[in-house]
């Protein structure tokens, strides 16, 4: 980048918010994906001020611009595959107002999840989507990429919890989206529109949230199955049985056994385990929902039935979820868990069959794949676990992934349930949305008609995510 | 073309990284310049990228190894298992080895001031510290850069050049911030935490049941050996109602800064009590690593003691900006 460019942009944010060191360049282009990138600059912007100063310059000079929270993303969201600005916006941070009267609380597009829910929780409220990544995902990159999580079976995702949004458009144009109130009928509701955009259409500098009370109890349950089906109709039995869990997560074989391999938890290996939690503010509410949810277990041969109120007891019930994801890692030393096919939602009735098909997909191909997932949210995830330094890997993992996806849309299912589509899932979701994506692109062209604004993403991804883009591993 | 044989064993450990970011929020370093190549992912990022030819070692690269307090609250926390401070420990060898430029947070010893006391090289936990040619020297792979050695110089002849937030003027620079955010009317009192062992458990008690004060502030010292007299008065000057000291236990602090913290804070405490300051405004505890319901009980109960006080007054416990 041509050091006119670099000048001007230290002289927006200041010397000690722009870098272009390699080094520096060379972390910021990549995320939680297979996919890297290099931009041609990092710049932090400190308030919405900025953001309009950047976006005008770079509007006007036709600089990509890529905005970054953490970089957690699992689908090369924000990798910057045209080069240009990344945007690092976390140290726009700050909580900005936490408003109980009217139920709902401002914050700039950096504050971290967790950080916002320690904040909430004096007040004995929650933001409810929370991801697994709360740890480090911040609220611009979950609405982003409309992320949920393991309780969004009873309290929604992000999209669900967006009230209004402050963004900034490609010209610099500073605009405010959605109403404070929970009721906005009229009118197309941009607000919205901003969630699961993968920041290709505006910079989001502050988001309208609102929140939901802690629940004073929790009960935490587990059943095992013998066979994946029957786990997967007691999944369809309770949420189509008028039940309401506050999660409702299965765990299949293959994930059990790595867990149990890494970990040593000796957890039944089953061919698969459900846990279904219930929440609120009385016991008896909480008793009559857990019952019911065990009497549809039981009656599709789930038995070793468990549940308890009490936090340890919880922890130890919740130990093989908490353990999976890094189990995965540990399971082999010579393969890598790669964040491929790593999302998607089916119909609660195709949960097994879902779950069986990648297991039948992974078998053909020579790879390891586990099934787990918000199954309460119709959510499946799963990785690929492979020897990354062997392009054949990479031919079978390609092939795995489009015959998986293929049968998500066969059955009537979507390509991302809350991880977004980035570029490793823009094939996938061009054929799902084959019919709109024209009128996706001409929205892009009415908020952002030079394409400045993460070009090459989602409906302008890449068809094949292995020949199109660069992997960060190296193999031969 | 830098040889970088010995480190292509941590190749396959790269490769497993899965660059989720858990270690974000665990890493003191990253915590306070927010930038992703001063965390342990953008560290292993880099040296990646070095092993795949994709970037040039470099200075600049070197130091950001160098760059951290070993806490290893990052491998705990890694989703991958990456043994990240051994990666870091062939790396650093492999800077120095082939003759890169580095300081980091290592302490380094101003020649001129030293008075060859070795007071330095006696204490050192970690042996980091020899006298060599009439000089002190730091050997910069040992060097856990806990400051201990910048706590009981004499001659203030040790340096940490940069402290990522544990210097004394940073701290005090943060207790301003917190003491008189105008957004906070709440704020009354400074929670010194050390950064190995009791910070650790801080964290897990803030992320579970326990319910963070906009009335206290956590500033994470590097050992808590590092925290002079003078800190803590300054605190109160500016406005703090008190001071809670977490430090870790005796028998199990790695640096031998525990012990000194806490008769430090013993004699300060009489020093308070003869100038007509309560002494239960300063409170030392021993939070060993996880015990979130140590670090409750002892925040809870030094509140209730700071509240019943209430803020310190000009005259006559101290003159000063006390609110």
């Amino acid at each position: 980048m041509n050091a006119a460019t670099i000048g001007k942009l230290k002289e927006i944010v200041g010397d000690d918010n722009v870098l272009d060191n390699p080094a520096d360049l060379y972390v910021y282009g990549s995320d939680s994906s297979v996919h890297e990138a290099l931009p041609d600059v990092v710049v932090r912007p400190r308030n919405a001020g900025q953001v309009q100063e950047i976006m005008r310059y770079a509007n006007n000079e036709r600089i990509p611009v890529i905005p970054r929270g953490s970089g957690s993303g699992m689908c090369g969201q924000v990798v910057p595959v045209k080069g240009g600005i990344v945007l690092d916006m976390k140290a726009m941070n700050r909580i900005l107002e936490i408003n109980l009267q009217d139920g709902y609380c401002r914050v700039e597009p950096g504050v971290v999840d967790d950080d916002l829910n320690k904040a909430l929780k004096p007040h004995g409220v929650f933001y409810p989507p929370t991801p697994a990544s709360s740890v480090v995902a911040t609220i611009g990159g979950e609405i982003a990429n409309n992320a949920s999580g393991g309780r969004s079976v009873k309290y929604g995702a992000a999209r669900d919890a967006v009230l209004a949004v402050k963004v900034v458009l490609a010209s610099g144009e500073l605009l405010s989206f959605g109403s404070t109130t929970r009721v906005a009928a009229s009118g197309y509701a941009l607000e919205r529109l901003m969630v699961g955009s993968e920041g290709t259409l505006a910079v989001i500098v502050e988001a309208c949230l609102r929140f939901v009370p802690i629940p004073k109890l929790r009960c935490l349950g587990s059943a095992k199955f013998n066979k994946l089906s029957e786990a997967g109709d007691a999944i369809a039995g309770i949420m189509g049985g008028g039940c309401q869990p506050s999660m409702l997560e299965l765990i299949d074989k293959v994930a059990i056994v790595a867990v149990n391999k890494a970990n040593n938890l000796g957890l039944p290996e089953v061919e698969a385990i459900l846990l279904y939690e219930a929440d609120g503010m009385a016991k008896e509410m909480i008793d009559v929902e857990i019952g019911k949810i065990e009497d549809i277990c039981r009656k599709h041969k789930g038995f070793d039935m468990e549940s308890s109120y009490e936090a340890n007891e919880r922890a130890r019930i919740w130990a093989g979820r908490a353990k999976l994801f890094p189990s995965l890692s540990k399971y082999d030393e010579s393969l890598a868990s790669t964040s491929l096919a790593d999302d998607m939602a089916v119909p609660f009735s195709k949960m097994a069959e879902c779950a069986d098909k990648i297991h039948e997909i992974a078998d053909r191909h020579g790879l390891v794949m586990t099934a787990y997932g918000h199954c309460g949210a119709g959510c499946m995830h799963t990785k690929i676990l492979m020897e990354t330094d062997k392009e054949i890997s990479w031919e079978h993992a390609r092939a795995a992934v489009s015959e998986i996806y293929d049968f998500v849309r066969s059955v009537g299912g979507t390509t991302s349930a809350e991880h977004g589509i980035g570029m490793s899932k823009a094939g996938a979701f061009k054929k799902e949305k084959a019919a709109s994506l024209e009128l996706m692109r001409a929205i892009k062209r009415a908020f952002d008609p030079n394409n400045i604004l993460n070009p090459g993403k989602l409906m302008d991804g890449p068809d094949d995510w292995v020949g199109e883009t660069t992997l960060r591993y190296q193999s031969s | 073309m830098t040889d970088l044989t010995k480190l292509e064993k941590w190749r396959s450990a790269l490769n497993k990284c899965i660059r989720c970011g858990y270690c974000y929020d665990q890493c003191p370093i990253y915590k306070e310049t927010g930038w992703e190549a001063d965390s342990p992912r953008g560290k292993l990022i880099l040296l990646y990228g070095m092993l795949s030819g994709e970037i040039e070692p470099s200075d600049y690269l070197a130091n950001k190894m160098f760059e951290c307090f070993h806490c290893n609250r990052c491998e705990k926390a890694c989703s991958s298992g990456v043994p990240i401070q051994d990666v870091y420990n062939d790396a650093r060898a492999f800077f120095i080895e082939n003759g890169f430029d580095v300081v980091g947070t290592t302490s380094i010893t101003d020649h001129e001031i030293c008075a060859r006391c070795l007071n330095c090289v006696r204490m050192c936990k970690h042996e980091a510290r020899s006298f060599v040619d009439g000089k002190v020297v730091t050997d910069l792979l040992k060097c856990q850069s806990c400051g201990s050695c910048l706590d009981i110089c004499p001659e203030k002849g040790i340096t940490i050049q940069r402290g990522f937030g544990t210097n004394p003027n940073e701290l005090l620079d943060k207790v301003d911030a917190f003491l008189k955010d105008p957004d906070n009317p709440e704020a009354k009192a400074i929670v010194f935490s050390c950064g190995y062992s009791s910070h650790p458990g801080l964290r897990h008690a803030e992320s579970d049941d326990f319910v963070i004060s906009r009335e206290y502030e956590i500033l994470v010292t590097a050992c808590s050996g590092r925290l002079k007299s003078h800190t803590v008065l300054e605190t109160l000057e500016r406005g703090a109602w008190g001071v809670l000291i977490c430090c870790c236990p005796e028998d199990e602090c790695e640096h031998g800064g525990s012990p000194r913290v806490q008769e430090r804070m013993k004699n300060l405490a009489k020093i308070m009590e003869r100038i007509d300051i309560d002494p239960k405004r300063l409170q030392v505890v021993e939070v060993p690593q996880g015990n979130e319901a140590k670090f409750t009980e002892a925040t809870k109960k030094f509140m209730e003691d700071i509240r019943a006080m209430g803020p310190l007054a000009p005259e006559p416990e101290m003159a000063g900006s006390a609110r």
